[in-house]
């Protein structure tokens, strides 16, 4: 196999740390050498050659190559079974409606979430279970450094380059967490979403730091709920009232209240987008009086409709917790999801 | 021990458009703001309006907004630079 990409010969690991340090190349976080061999057998898993083209950014005009996601993905420390969600989640942030350069350029300082559904998580012991939104396992450690890298390395996201956070949040180290579909009666988030049942696949989002709730004082679906709503009403508040894609992450001791009422993804999305609304007046309630202007009767909800909800069944088995994890800035970017390694529904080539 | 390990960026620059040729004067000249929506985009660019117009002999100021302050601007816009001497593209940040 023939790669492009340029070499280095290093003494010593700690010297391969210091040329990729040095070089900009990190998240400051030491990493895995990218040697050829690791690379090759990335690209040999996924049954690419190096200079298989994953995408065009579409700003700048960009090519990404199967080659340099495989070193960045080795760097983050993945091995090739991971590679393939690392493949389905660069194309899945290529798609015009992500919106990848505002996304990652912003002073909003989003991360990129990644979901996982269907066999792939289990091949890879991606856990959705404890610690569901941290380090819970190797796959989705590695599997969302990648992505940070990949921004990196390969458009320049360097904080104060492309990347002009103003805060950032933690999630821009890695943000991947695996659906805990063995432990819920729901819909896994791809199949609502249209993947087809069994598919492997991968959700991105252009993700603010997860808010996290507790609700252990009532077993009522509707009182439940109603937290996650408030918790959202927060953020239109006090962050943006611009509509978008939210992310629910419910752990199995909520859960379980509204499984056992027979509440469905579908009925927590109708019930969410019912709640999860403001008037503009609030606004002057915590310091934004000036731009409530006259239209303070105007009502936000946080989703243009009840099908913007990603509801996400995670998290450890005991603790009434949740956590709402707001968009970036609403519409700008649209949740997207991609099946790994099949193709529903193309169309055949254009003659 | 020694490793042979690979460069993890492009390894070649973004393509890159090229400048305008620079204009002589600004006297007469049509000029194009691109605002990108932003609160702060209003004040500058009526305070810039004014000053080219005053101060330097801009014949004509054409103010445009993007539909999305995060994205490129819109093909209609674009499509309209031609059309101008100069544009300046802001943020309102």
């Amino acid at each position: 196999m023939q790669l492009a990409s340029r070499t280095y010969d290093v003494d010593s690991i700690s010297a391969v740390q210091e040329l990729y340090h040095s070089n900009g190349w990190t998240d400051g976080l030491p990493v895995v050498p990218p040697t050829q061999e690791a690379v090759e057998a990335c690209l040999e898993w996924v049954m690419m050659p190096p200079d298989q083209l994953i995408g065009i950014e579409p700003v700048r005009g960009l090519a990404i190559t199967a080659e340099k996601l495989a070193i960045n993905a080795v760097m983050a420390g993945c091995l090739p079974m991971h590679f393939p969600v690392v493949v389905t989640a660069w194309m899945a942030m290529m798609q015009e409606e992500f919106l990848m350069h505002g996304a990652t350029a912003s002073t909003g300082g989003c991360a990129v979430l990644v979901v996982l559904n269907g066999p792939i998580r289990l091949e890879l012991g991606a856990g959705g279970t404890f610690n569901a939104l941290g380090n819970s396992d190797r796959a989705t450690a590695v599997i969302g450094r990648a992505i940070r890298l990949c921004l990196i390395n390969l458009m320049d996201v360097r904080p104060g380059v492309i990347d002009r956070s103003t805060l950032g949040h933690p999630g821009k180290f890695s943000y991947c967490v695996a659906e805990d579909e063995e432990d819920t009666t729901w819909l896994p988030l791809a199949e609502q979403r249209g993947v087809p049942k069994g598919a492997s696949s991968v959700t991105v989002m252009a993700a603010g730091a997860p808010r996290q709730l507790m609700n252990e004082w009532t077993t009522k679906p509707e009182e439940i709920l109603e937290t996650f709503a408030a918790e959202m009403r927060a953020n239109l508040r006090h962050y943006s009232i611009h509509p978008g894609n939210y992310a629910l992450i419910i752990p199995k001791q909520l859960r379980e209240h509204l499984q056992a009422g027979g509440w469905t993804k579908s009925d927590i999305a109708g019930f969410i987008h019912e709640r999860a609304r403001i008037h503009r007046r609030e606004w002057a309630e915590v310091g934004k009086g000036a731009v409530v202007r006259d239209r303070g009767d105007s009502v936000y909800p946080a989703m243009e409709s009840a099908d913007q909800l990603l509801v996400i069944a995670a998290g450890g088995p005991a603790g009434g917790f949740g956590a709402v994890i707001p968009p970036w800035l609403g519409n700008k970017s649209h949740a997207v999801t991609l099946p790994i390694g099949v193709c529903v529904d193309c169309e055949p080539p254009k003659k | 021990m020694t490793f042979r390990v690979l460069d993890p960026t492009p390894g070649t620059a973004a393509p890159l458009g090229q400048l305008a040729p620079r204009l002589d004067t600004l006297q007469g000249k049509t000029v194009g703001f691109i605002s990108n929506g932003k609160e702060g985009t209003k004040g500058f660019f009526t305070h810039l309006d004014q000053i080219l117009r005053e101060e330097y002999g801009v014949a004509k100021v054409v103010s445009r907004t993007k539909s999305n302050y995060s994205a490129p601007a819109d093909a209609h816009i674009v499509a309209e630079i031609k059309g101008w001497d100069a544009v300046v593209s802001g943020l309102g940040d």
